[in-house]
């Protein structure tokens, strides 16, 4: 606990009470192995590169990045599902990084997940009353009819009926599987739920349905949210903040209003300009940037900033100087105080935190359009 | 959160409609007796291995009715004038003697008891082995996997036949070498499998979920992954049995495994070769009951591997059979009005092979 003590006293700019998770630095590389008589290390995938972010208590922070830009390593770094190369993950004021399992016991109880898919997160084998009753068992907090009471408890307040408490997840259907991953995750009481794309495999119907289940059970319970999505749409309907990730990296990151209504990173600008508008006349109306090229390999990422060999608005510096993540006010493209950066992020916002971040060196102004197309040429 | 309380309504609804049907929910063990009960071909394996089962257990019985000790030689009634062995329903023995004079039928009973003894046991003792190898291979990974993967194709490469003639040669044959000989040679088959599936398994995100829980390794092996590798063992074991009770058949007759007085079916096959030209039924018989009895539990094993994939294109195909033959009868009554029915058009009428046995 001393360590966590001096941590504190380093970075006391950041250390609110309100804050429930601080990310420090985290990286997280996947060693590439060779096959071959002998097995060795050929490469590393660099799945989180240099993360730093903040999720305040009560509040959900939105993660969005296309599929291979680290959001769901960085969920499972958070949850203490997988160890982190380096860098900190302080849960609640207690350092929870590369902790035993043991130790990390009692802090299962105030993390939780709910999974992507929910076919697959639901052992076919077991009851859903014994699915959702692991938890009471694991951590010995109910047992007998205390536990079936719970349970069924449970089950009502996700919306399920307590009477199928007996039956195996293959009788019901995605959204009711999902409800049940959510019964499980609520049953310790928890102050975090790690969201993994909780509804990107459900129904547009359902996926109403269980983001306001979320939405109720977070003021009922004052839970906080780290929600992974690739929907954009969904994560402005659920978070406070955005972060955006691409290739490991957070490209940008604020309050979404912020975020959403005033973009800096062209990749963020390219993404929001992805996403179908519901209104065809809307539709019809809007230019969409184009990116070409897929995302490079996250095993030799490119040099200087990530986004540079597809970004639009790219020049040379933009291959050698990375981008640092820097304020922005909500109007005019510059930065809030150009030589901010050497100070260090933490001085000057966090993700997560109330401040617009980019890290861009040519950021988009309000209103400019990216080398792009517009719609009615698309089709 | 009015679009949640809707919710909730229209879930009260839903929940209604389905309060008729039964709450407790099938298991995938009741949904396999289900399918396999409507595969003929595996109840009369059924049947057959549990009348083997019984018929061994109540082999003594058999003795006392006949009056005819399995080890008991009857040099007077149960031979001919030339010494040689009688033939079946003679003097009271039901399936004839053996070349001392001792009555096959009660022996062929008491052979089957050690062949069924070795099959079952040696099988079982092998997959609690490989189960356990294998869950550790798996789960564990990296060096622990290398050492047990490495340890299973070393037991697989053996010349199994030539070694184990070899130690029942060495330690001098017993049951009990017997036992750890083929013990020792099951156990790397179902280790293999079981290390493929936990491989699959652990992946899985409910895997994932158990570990966020906070439940620790042995809690995930044998509570989350275990349950999902039952079926694929079941069915293995089915299959081992009648290889083991071949395999000590084999060395019986060899004469490494069981030694006489005592009845197998492998010596009893061994010491028949002699007479075979004088005694027909001294080979048939023990030979027949050893072919029913691996046969019976190879079908079983065969039939209970399709009724846990109900995708099987034996099942579906005797299911569609029996259709095309209820519907032919059903023509055969009212003959001449089912004009332009042809073609394709029987099979759109057969039933969801997937969904009709659950119901649900």
């Amino acid at each position: 606990m001393a360590d966590t003590a001096t941590n504190a006293a380093r970075t006391p700019a950041t250390t609110d009470d309100n804050v429930l998770v601080r990310v420090e630095n985290v990286v997280k590389h996947f060693p590439v192995r060779a096959g071959g008589f002998v097995r060795h290390t050929v490469g590393q995938v660099h799945a989180v590169d240099d993360v730093s972010l903040v999720i305040e208590r009560g509040k959900t922070l939105g993660l969005v990045g296309e599929t291979g830009s680290g959001k769901s390593t960085l969920a499972r770094c958070v949850a203490g599902l997988i160890p982190v190369t380096s860098g900190k993950v302080i849960f609640d004021g207690r350092d929870i990084t590369n902790i035993s399992r043991r130790a990390m016991r009692p802090l299962r109880r105030e993390v939780q997940m709910i999974f992507q898919d929910p076919y697959s997160s639901l052992n076919p084998r077991r009851r859903v009353g014994s699915i959702i009753g692991e938890p009471f068992i694991i951590h010995k907090t109910a047992t007998g009819a205390e536990r079936k009471r719970q349970v069924q408890e449970l089950m009502e307040r996700v919306g399920l009926n307590p009477e199928h408490y007996n039956r195996f997840p293959a009788e019901f259907s995605g959204g009711q599987r999902q409800r049940i991953g959510v019964a499980r995750a609520l049953a310790l009481r928890p102050k975090l739920i790690i969201c993994d794309e909780p509804v990107s495999a459900l129904d547009v119907s359902i996926q109403a349905q269980v983001l306001n289940l979320l939405a109720d059970l977070q003021q009922e319970y004052g839970l906080s949210y780290l929600f992974i999505a690739h929907d954009l749409e969904v994560v402005r309907h659920v978070s406070d903040k955005v972060a955006v990730m691409y290739l490991g990296r957070v490209g940008e990151a604020g309050p979404k209003d912020d975020l959403y209504g005033h973009p800096r990173h062209p990749y963020t600008v390219a993404l929001l300009s992805a996403a179908p508008a519901a209104d065809p006349d809307t539709a019809a109306a809007r230019h969409r940037v184009i990116l070409t090229g897929d995302v490079p390999s996250p095993i030799d990422p490119p040099a200087g900033c990530r986004f540079h060999p597809r970004c639009p608005k790219a020049q040379e510096v933009c291959s050698r100087e990375e981008p640092l993540l820097v304020p922005y006010q909500e109007s005019g493209a510059e930065p809030v105080a150009a030589g901010a950066a050497a100070t260090g992020a933490a001085a000057t916002g966090i993700v997560g935190g109330n401040i617009h971040l980019a890290a861009c060196h040519f950021p988009v102004a309000d209103g400019e359009t990216l080398a792009s197309v517009s719609a009615k040429e698309l089709t | 959160m009015s679009i949640t309380e809707v919710d909730f309504q229209a879930h009260g609804v839903e929940a209604a409609q389905e309060a008729a049907a039964p709450v407790e929910g099938r298991s995938q063990w009741q949904l396999t007796w289900r399918r396999l009960r409507g595969d003929r071909v595996s109840m009369i394996a059924l049947g057959v291995v549990v009348l083997m089962i019984v018929l061994a257990i109540i082999a003594p019985v058999f003795a006392s009715i006949t009056g005819h000790p399995p080890n008991t030689a009857y040099p007077i009634q149960g031979e001919n004038a030339a010494g040689n062995p009688i033939g079946p329903f003679t003097n009271g023995f039901w399936l004839g003697t053996d070349s001392t004079g001792r009555d096959l039928f009660v022996r062929i009973l008491y052979g089957a008891r050690i062949s069924l003894f070795v099959g079952v046991v040696t099988t079982a003792i092998a997959a609690f082995l490989g189960v356990t190898v294998g869950l550790m291979a798996g789960y564990f990974g990296g060096i622990i996997d290398t050492l047990l993967a490495r340890l299973t194709d070393t037991v697989l490469a053996f010349p199994y036949v030539v070694l184990a003639l070899a130690l029942a040669e060495a330690f001098g044959p017993s049951l009990t070498i017997i036992l750890v000989l083929i013990t020792f040679f099951s156990w790397a088959g179902i280790a293999r499998i079981v290390r493929g599936q936990t491989l699959s398994i652990k992946e899985k995100e409910y895997i994932e979920a158990a570990r966020s829980l906070g439940a620790g390794p042995f809690r995930i092996m044998f509570l989350d992954i275990l349950p999902n590798l039952l079926a694929p063992v079941l069915v293995v074991a089915t299959l081992y049995i009648p290889q083991a009770i071949v395999f000590e058949a084999t060395l019986s007759f060899l004469g490494l495994g069981i030694q006489p007085p005592t009845a197998s079916w492998g010596n009893m096959l061994a010491d028949a070769q002699n007479f075979y030209q004088v005694a027909w039924w001294y080979l048939a018989f023990p030979a027949l009951f050893l072919l029913i009895t691996t046969l019976a539990f190879n079908l079983l094993g065969d039939g209970i591997r399709d009724a846990m994939d109900p995708r099987t294109e034996r099942l579906i195909a005797a299911r569609r059979m029996r259709g095309r033959r209820a519907r032919a009868r059903k023509r055969a009554g009212s003959e001449g009005t089912a004009g332009g029915t042809g073609g394709a058009g029987p099979d759109t009428n057969f039933p969801d092979p997937v969904r009709a046995p659950g119901g649900s």
